[in-house]
């Protein structure tokens, strides 16, 4: 139940009987008269439960995009019904304008539109939907709180696709001139065709050109079909903020990009992600869609403040097959982290496949060891030169390993590690 | 020494001037308020017997006294209640604002018997006598004649500033003065006070209207005799219907309140992801190295930090040992090799106090600079 403001406004229009009649008794009968007023206000109200609710699916929409849901009311009585319907959402689904004017003749149906902006990753809920019914005079409402299951999937922003046109043109670049240049395995031989200018000499295929009147180069095409699997590291460490976005969504960030490339390269994307256990699988995604299921994968992925367990999520990584892969970890650069638990699975990993490990580095560390000014600082700095240090010797570590490290800034991890796969893939080193 | 405190004298002077004057004019005022204050004994009430001011009625107290009235002051109700008043006493009220209930009381009980004269009664002061009607305008231009069938006012004329017309069974001077039995009341007091006593018959009619007895006792009123209760009620001043009209208006806050008060539906809630600052690891151990002091430790981060990078900068492997590295330091930058070796080597002397640590992280910053500039 609930009162509107007709209430306290026929409250104090109790001034008139009183200045007529001062006395106390007046005062009371009025109170009385309202109370009956309202009373059967309330009682010819209509139930809240004559409203049939429901609502649309919301399709997935990417973060601090907009989106909206359709929630479907229907009047089942014999009445004609009209009130306020608020449809909420939690906060960061960023459900504005969620209260509705409502009036709805028997038997009729409306559809109530929340404009909704996800500002969060992951799956969004509604919270409940609550009807207001006021009664014929306008007194006394009848309210209720209904849950009505919906959610939104908000996916990763993928906020590095700005980077791909760039990094396919680079792709694009390798045909033909990534086996100029190298001649080793995985090199493939694609066609011949007609020299033409500027086309390296080396490249000229003689037997071929001797038998006919022009001469001929063959041309390769980079390497195909290879596979590349993705691992996201969803514990404790991926948890810490840089400037506060997690490092976790950053990450994310490079796995699509990498994806995206991987996929245009005509190289098959496998992904796991986990940390005690595995969260999350995804195997051998198509060439096209391959961003979009990798993002609808990642969106309900949150840290957990967990240790990761390497065992878990390299048998993961041998599950989905023998063949050589280029297994890319998403993993802070955290040297105890590293040496406790990554250390040990290594040499697995590095045996069948080409290990990459892809880093969030912290600006912080450097801000705080360039500030030098007070005691505070000095000591801060001190505190941030061995952690660099340590970071410098765990990365020299993996090297040693057979792994590659490539540790840049939240902004410039997805590019840094874009290249790197072009790199080796120019090299034929996949 | 003479010659110091000569000199400082005048400064100590000047410096305190403006206190010294807002001190002194502070003083002078309240010597002036006490001045003024002691002057004023409480006798300058309008219409006090004792008072010569124009609105005091020293004259008609002086004039009645001189004619053989046994005249006494009382100034409060302890003493008009010793104060013999009998059948042969008139008793005259001034200052009849400051009457009470109490006090109104207490006169109406001990005069019993007694002429009493009220000057200028206010209109809670006719409710409490009990006399009925209230106080009116009255029209003072011109001269008032008395038109009444009393003896003792009539053909007498007053003439005063300004006056009320008071209630009564006999009504003078268009009711500026009304008798009812032993009662008078004088709605303008004016006619007593010194100023106006001698205009028109003034005079007269005051001297008549006191010195009908042998005995006067002239009772001047103070608040000081009011009980608590006596207090005048703020509710018996307002309109009847203001206090239950005060409830209706608490009662539709109490609806406003329940009004904006019930929400539409619950407070939406949002389960709060983990929020882990990455570089709070560092910053603690900072904090940490700080509390312990740990200046040894912190200078020998501080300068490995700086031998690794000119390490890098150098282009040296990571083997180099560091002899080699200060060596090569040294002949880069053109510094002298045991300057350096003090600076950056591990076996450098360890910062005594925090100023010296702040000076060995600004001189290897300094230091890092110039090899990357050389």
């Amino acid at each position: 139940m609930s009162i509107t403001g007709r209430v306290p406004l026929l409250l104090l229009l109790g001034v008139v009987p009183v200045v007529l009649r001062p006395a106390g008794s007046t005062v009371w009968l009025w109170v009385l008269l309202v109370g009956l007023l309202g009373l059967a206000d309330w009682l010819l109200a209509p139930r809240p439960a004559a409203l049939e609710l429901s609502r649309r699916p919301t399709p997935a929409v990417r973060m601090n995009h907009p989106a909206e849901t359709l929630l479907l009311v229907t009047n089942t009585s014999t009445r004609t019904v009209r009130g306020v319907v608020r449809d909420a959402w939690q906060p960061t689904a960023g459900a504005s304008g969620n209260r509705h004017g409502l009036r709805l003749a028997p038997g009729d149906r409306a559809a109530l539109v929340t404009p909704l902006l996800p500002r969060r990753r992951g799956d969004l809920r509604a919270f409940g939907v609550t009807v207001r019914l006021p009664g014929p005079l306008g007194l006394v409402a009848r309210q209720r709180s209904v849950e009505v299951p919906g959610t939104v999937r908000a996916l990763p922003p993928f906020d590095s696709r700005k980077h791909l046109p760039s990094r396919l043109a680079r792709l694009r670049d390798l045909d033909g001139r990534s086996a100029v240049r190298v001649r080793g395995q995985g090199t493939e031989f694609d066609s011949l065709r007609e020299y033409v200018r500027g086309d390296d000499v080396r490249s000229i295929d003689w037997r071929a050109s001797a038998r006919t009147s022009n001469v001929v180069v063959r041309t390769w095409q980079p390497e195909r079909d290879r596979r590349v699997v993705l691992v996201l590291d969803t514990s404790r460490t991926s948890a810490g903020r840089v400037d506060d976005v997690p490092r976790l969504d950053s990450a994310m960030d490079a796995a699509l990009l990498l994806a995206a490339l991987a996929a245009r390269a005509g190289d098959r994307i496998d992904f796991v992600a986990g940390d005690r256990r595995v969260r999350a699988r995804l195997r051998s995604a198509g060439v096209r869609e391959v961003a979009a299921r990798l993002q609808d994968t990642m969106a309900d992925l949150d840290p957990v403040i967990a240790e990761a367990d390497w065992d878990a999520l390299a048998g993961a990584v041998q599950g989905f097959g023998r063949q050589r892969a280029l297994v890319v970890l998403l993993t802070p650069l955290e040297p105890s982290a590293v040496e406790e638990g990554l250390l040990t699975v290594l040499p697995t990993l590095t045996r069948h496949h080409r290990v990459v490990l892809a880093s969030v580095r912290d600006p912080e560390l450097d801000r705080l060891t360039a500030a030098r000014d007070t005691i505070d600082e000095v000591y801060d700095a001190a505190a941030a030169e061995q952690a660099q240090s340590r970071r410098v010797r765990t990365a020299a570590l993996l090297t040693r390993l057979g792994v590659d490290v490539v540790d840049a800034d939240a902004e410039r991890l997805p590019p840094a590690l874009a290249d790197h796969y072009l790199g080796l893939k120019a090299r034929g080193l996949l | 020494m003479s010659s110091t405190v000569a000199a400082a004298r005048p400064g100590l002077g000047r410096r305190h001037r403006s206190t010294l004057v807002v001190v002194a004019a502070l003083a002078a005022a309240v010597a002036v308020v006490l001045v003024l204050g002691t002057g004023d004994d409480g006798r300058t009430a309008r219409l006090d017997p004792d008072s010569s001011g124009g609105e005091g009625a020293q004259a008609v107290a002086g004039v009645l006294d001189d004619e053989g009235v046994d005249l006494e002051v009382v100034r409060s109700a302890d003493a008009f209640d010793e104060a013999g008043v009998d059948a042969g006493t008139t008793v005259v009220v001034t200052s009849a604002d400051q009457l009470g209930e109490s006090t109104v009381d207490r006169l109406v009980d001990h005069a019993r018997g007694a002429r009493v004269v009220v000057l200028e009664p206010g209109p809670e002061l006719l409710a409490l006598l009990g006399t009925g009607g209230s106080v009116t305008p009255l029209d003072t231009e011109d001269v008032v004649p008395a038109d009444c069938y009393d003896p003792l006012y009539a053909g007498l004329e007053i003439e005063v500033d300004r006056g009320v017309g008071v209630p009564g069974a006999t009504s003078c001077f268009d009711g500026a003065l009304g008798v009812t039995d032993d009662l008078v009341l004088l709605g303008a007091g004016d006619l007593v006070t010194n100023d106006q006593v001698t205009r028109a018959d003034n005079a007269a009619v005051a001297l008549r209207m006191l010195g009908q007895d042998d005995r006067l006792v002239w009772y001047v009123a103070s608040y000081d005799d009011l009980t608590g209760d006596d207090g005048v009620d703020v509710w018996s001043l307002v309109p009847d219907w203001i206090r239950p009209g005060l409830a209706v208006v608490v009662l539709a806050v109490v609806g406003l309140i329940f009004w904006r008060g019930r929400r539409l539906g619950p407070l939406a809630i949002e389960p709060m992801p983990v929020a882990v600052k990455a570089i709070e690891t560092t910053r603690s151990r900072g904090r940490l190295y700080r509390r312990a002091g740990d200046r040894a430790h912190a200078a020998g981060a501080l300068r490995a930090a700086t031998r690794s990078r000119a390490r890098d900068r150098l282009g040296l492997g990571a083997g180099t040992d560091e002899a080699a590295l200060v060596r090569d330091l040294a002949r880069h930058v053109g510094r002298h090799e045991a300057d350096l070796a003090a600076l950056v080597g591990s076996g450098g002397p360890v910062p005594g106090t925090d100023r010296d640590l702040i000076a060995l992280a600004h001189a290897l910053t300094a230091l890092e600079e110039e090899v990357r500039r050389s």
